[in-house]
């Protein structure tokens, strides 16, 4: 699962005019013939700059993703779906983990990026600094969170690093019964007592909000990203991948009978796209910086589970055992 | 502060943070590259990687981590640094014709198992063993035993007795796996209920 | 054959599996290492699937549908042994625990392919493979933490010292034992309590680990009958939290 809405700032980092022409030359025909990169290619330093911080991000947000749906794990409403939510949230850290590898190609270890994690240094997903106060919370998350995360991850599998399309790829096969599993919940909540179908209404007029903040600030306040989508590094416009998710999904939530708190969404027969209110971007920013409801959990869980298990890897480490880049 | 979720109230997840110490560098296991064949007859593919801290544990965490979805029949595990890795050429390009290695002749003869890589963007592929006395002689020898004309992108390398490679007898724990049907998309239909649902709407007492 | 003894034995199987798997769940996404987090969790599922599969037996058998008997049931109506019920504590008790029941359901499990109840017989044969990785699982982590450092030496000891009275507990015997026996359903808890003794001493005695003295230890017991400590109620009513707002609905 993950988030546009990545802030793609200027970093520290060779210029891209100060790369060798000819090496970049290469580098940019072979992204425009559609080929991959590998990790033992030549790339330019923005570009290995930006990945590890996009893969990185997207790591993140599966990891941190697993706890607003894992508040419900010991709670899940009979067998089926106790079993699938616990695979859902065991899949959301199985992707991190593909996740950190593929970011790991590019020389940074996972260690460094769990603690920039933790210290708050990177970022991920602001949809997960939202508390899933019910199971209905937890049913809006499994089939609308997921179906944002799965717009973006299409599109970015057809980005030009070979590891991170990988990871996608293999990621997306495991998606497809998360999302299928969502909908599936909230049809049942939708469809079922008049309590469920309140609590399912309740539960999506709280996360309207932040799921329109999902993909990112609009394209009119982002930053410019033109040489990334050059590089296929950004593979589509947050507001792209919004309306491609509004045009999917609000007609599945409306054909449930459910409103969205929203009197301006509509399509615009003409030209095709959504409108909308437009979402509030200062929140947005405070959010993700650190003040939202949930930001201080998510972070001390995650330090508790390393903290916790210190004494185990400890236990294991070998000290001759020597960490190097993985392969692919 | 109390949290949303029971579990995270029995612990005091707080206390942690204070708690934090600096890592030291590299605080962390090694990595290990994972093989997997899904069915008998299909190529054995690399598909990613475990961090472990040895060779039996990376195997563990590889089977959880690559096939608890799928089939799989054999499963091998390798540490990154026993691999070796020849250079990489572009779409089209053999790179056996492009590098040839310089073999000395002295060590021992064993057995190595070669893995080609295609096609950028794709995973590398079981090819098969050979006898070698050294790792520029097992590539040189996959150029020729290995090497059928379609042109091959990357080679890796490594020595049989550096891989874990699971058994005919350990196939057993993968016995269950089609029957996790919770994980697949084809087990969540409700088309029935939406379209029962839109019926009963339709002819819904209207005021 | 003796019904009640096919169903009290299905229902404590049953029990415990999804007791524990219920347990081991609560470390979803909270794990010590993520490979390792992601393994955890898959044998949790497992064991909850196991459990599925007794309790459809038992609805063969006249018993409610699966949802209903383990969501809707209190306490007092529970087989599983304590072990199963106690909170997760750290890892080195989880896994402890993970260790010594599932060493035990592998034992179970392979005497019970010879059950002359096909139904059962089946089951126990169709997830052998899913306990032997258990069982791998367990013993290359005991082997590995009761030989790392002083400090998992000493945890790993503390927990197998509090957790042994209750892992005792597993093998409490029903008043059936003697038909179970003697219809060649099962063969029963006590030899199987020896069998488990053997292969447990076996595993410790290739750690720095000390296996506590069977002669002054004294088994938790009573879960069998339904008599269980504080911790199983309170985790009953978090399992069926949700269900508990509607039983009637559908989730």
């Amino acid at each position: 699962m993950y988030g546009g809405g990545n802030t793609f700032e200027k970093l520290k980092t060779k210029s891209v005019k100060d790369e060798d022409p000819e090496k970049l030359a290469e580098f940019e025909a072979r992204i425009a013939r559609g080929e991959k990169i590998e990790p033992s290619d030549w790339m330019p330093d923005l570009y290995k700059r930006q990945l590890i911080r996009m893969i990185e991000q997207h790591a993140h947000s599966e990891i941190i993703g697993a706890l607003p749906e894992g508040t419900w794990v010991t709670r899940a409403p009979g067998f089926k779906r106790k079993l699938a939510l616990m695979a859902k949230v065991q899949d959301e850290v199985g992707h991190g983990q593909l996740l950190y590898s593929a970011a790991e190609t590019l020389g940074k270890s996972r260690e460094d990026m769990i603690d920039d994690l933790i210290s708050g240094k990177s970022k991920y997903s602001n949809i997960f600094n939202y508390p899933a106060f019910t199971w209905a919370d937890s049913c809006f998350i499994s089939w609308l969170v997921d179906a944002g995360a799965i717009v973006n991850q299409l599109a970015n599998s057809k980005g030009s690093y070979g590891p991170y399309c990988r990871a996608l790829d293999r990621i997306c096969i495991e998606e497809s019964f998360h999302l299928k599993y969502g909908h599936h919940c909230v049809i049942h909540m939708a469809t079922g007592t008049p309590k469920q179908r309140q609590m399912m209404q309740e539960a999506i007029d709280r996360w309207w909000p932040p799921m329109m903040h999902f993909f990112g600030p609009s394209d009119k306040i982002s930053a410019h990203t033109e040489i990334l989508m050059k590089w296929k590094v950004k593979m589509a416009s947050n507001d792209e991948c919004r309306n491609q998710f509004l045009d999917m999904y609000v007609p599945k939530i409306w054909e449930l009978g459910l409103t969205i708190p929203d009197p301006n969404l509509k399509k615009n027969e003409e030209t095709r796209k959504w409108e909308y209110t437009e979402p509030d971007w200062d929140e947005f920013k405070r959010v993700i910086n650190g003040d939202g409801p949930c930001n201080k959990e998510r972070l001390a869980v995650r330090a508790m589970a390393e903290e916790r298990g210190r004494w185990v890897r400890k236990a294991l480490l070998n000290p001759k055992s020597k960490y190097v880049t993985p392969l692919a | 502060m109390k949290s949303l979720d029971p579990r995270l109230n029995r612990v005091d997840i707080y206390k942690y943070q204070q708690e934090l110490k600096p890592k030291a560098s590299m605080d962390q296991f090694e990595t290990y590259e994972v093989f997997v064949r899904a069915k008998d007859g299909k190529a054995m593919q690399h598909e990613g990687i475990v961090h472990g801290p040895n060779k039996e544990m990376a195997f563990l965490f590889a089977k959880e981590q690559f096939s608890r979805r799928g089939a799989c029949v054999d499963l091998w595990v390798a540490l990154t640094s026993d691999l070796m890795v020849s250079p990489i050429s572009d779409n089209e390009e053999n790179i056996y014709d492009l590098v040839q290695l310089e073999v000395d002749d002295g060590g021992t003869t064993e057995a190595y198992e070669v893995f080609h890589l295609y096609k950028r963007g794709k995973h590398h592929q079981y090819q098969g063993s050979l006898q070698a006395k050294g790792f520029h002689d097992a590539y040189q020898n996959a150029s020729e035993v290995f090497n059928d004309g379609k042109p091959v992108l990357n080679v890796w390398v490594i020595k049989k007795a550096d891989l874990l490679c699971s058994t005919d007898e350990d196939r057993v724990i993968w016995s269950t796996l089609s029957e996790k049907t919770f994980r697949d998309a084809i087990a969540y239909k409700a088309l029935d209920k939406i379209k029962k649902f839109k019926e009963e709407q339709g002819t819904g007492n209207k005021l | 054959m003796n019904e009640l003894a096919i169903k009290e034995l299905l229902f404590k199987m049953a029990d415990d599996q999804l007791i524990l798997g219920h347990r081991n769940s609560e470390w979803n996404g909270l794990g010590p290492i993520l490979e390792e987090d992601i393994a955890f969790c898959s044998m949790a599922q497992d064991k909850i699937g196991q459990s599925l599969a007794f309790y459809s037996i038992l609805h063969e058998m006249g018993e409610s549908d699966p949802d209903k008997v383990a969501f809707t049931r209190n306490a007092g109506q529970f087989h599983n042994c304590h072990l199963v019920e106690l909170p997760i504590g750290e890892y080195d008790f989880s896994l402890i625990r993970h260790f010594l029941f599932d060493t035990a359901e592998y034992l179970r499990f392979q005497s019970l392919t010879n059950s002359s109840f096909t139904p059962i017989a089946e089951v126990a044969a169709k997830i052998k493979g899913e306990i032997q990785y258990h069982v791998l699982h367990a013993n290359t982590w005991i082997k590995q933490l009761g030989t790392g450092t002083d400090e998992s030496i000493q945890r790993m000891q503390k927990s197998l010292n509090m957790a042994f009275p209750y892992a005792l507990g597993i093998f409490e015997e029903s008043q059936y034992e003697g038909d179970l026996l003697s219809e060649n359903i099962f063969e029963g808890e006590h030899i199987l309590r020896e069998r488990w003794i053997e292969e447990v001493d076996r595993v410790v005695g290739q750690t720095e680990l000390i296996l506590p003295d069977l002669a002054a230890e004294e088994a938790h017991l009573g879960g069998r009958i339904g008599e269980h400590t504080k911790h199983l109620q309170p985790l009953l009513d978090e399992m069926s939290e949700v269900i508990n707002i509607d039983p009637n609905a559908e989730w």
